[in-house]
């Protein structure tokens, strides 16, 4: 994936046939991470702990509810994918980019999760953990490349 | 964390404005992030910029802080506050939580 063009408004990506399969696959994972894993507190000295984990939890359940539907409307718009000769152009707003870095960060950690949030690098794979990693590279990848992209030439 | 400069008194002037004490003080929370082995550095570092404002230098401290030392305090505010960034930090699967500033 490739930036090609970047203004206020808009950043336009290239990606090879592939890459843009990829970057399908991994989106249709949203969400991966477990609902309701992060605490509030460590240390427990809130004054209402239950309800303000309460209020958390269904914060974050609402915000995953509206980007996978502004992802289901992203994956529908025939606007955003264009066709070219050698693969495809995606164009997206910076505030499209900031909700695709939740996304894929979300696909990142989560992965990491169902592989037993290893501390190390996985020594080895099998059949069970290798599509948890792949997606936790894969979405780390696009991540740092979306990153890139936002900070613009340095 | 970065210095900034002291406060100049010009001769003849009263400085009024005196620290309150600790427990005067309204903000009772700290937002503390943890560290992980997965959130990259560079996605730290972002997420701090978009929900705190910060220039980048001070992001950079933050997550470095992050880092190397387990953790970082982000932040000292009211209850509501802390449970505002703590919210927005999470929502980007950052490590993060509020506990009472002792």
């Amino acid at each position: 994936m490739k930036l090609i063009r970047s203004t206020k408004q808009q950043l336009e990506f290239r990606l090879g046939r592939r890459e843009k399969q990829v970057l399908l696959d991994l989106l249709k994972l949203y969400p991966c991470l477990p609902a309701a894993r992060q605490p509030l507190s460590k240390s427990g000295g809130l004054p209402d702990p239950a309800t303000g984990q309460a209020l958390l939890d269904e914060a974050l359940a609402e915000q995953r509810q509206e980007n996978r539907r502004q992802l289901q409307a992203l994956l529908a718009d025939p606007g955003r994918f264009r066709e070219q000769e050698t693969g495809w152009r995606l164009s997206l707003s910076p505030s499209d980019l900031e909700w695709l870095l939740q996304i894929l960060n979300d696909i990142r950690v989560g992965s990491w999760v169902l592989l037993g949030a290893p501390e190390e690098r996985l020594a080895q794979l099998d059949e069970k953990t290798a599509p948890h990693y792949w997606a936790m590279e894969m979405s780390g990848q696009f991540q740092m490349q979306f990153l890139e992209a936002m900070q613009g030439p340095n | 964390m970065a210095q900034t400069a002291a406060p100049e008194l010009l001769p003849g002037t009263i400085q009024e404005a005196e620290e309150k004490p600790r427990s005067d003080r309204e903000p009772g929370y700290v937002v503390i992030c943890w560290n992980d082995p997965v959130n990259y550095m560079e996605y730290v570092t972002h997420v701090f910029q978009v929900v705190f404002g910060w220039a980048r230098q001070k992001a950079e401290f933050h997550m470095l802080q992050v880092h190397e030392q387990g953790k970082s305090v982000l932040a000292r505010e009211s209850m509501e506050k802390a449970e505002h960034y703590v919210h927005q930090l999470q929502k980007y699967s950052l490590h993060a939580t509020m506990e009472r500033d002792q």
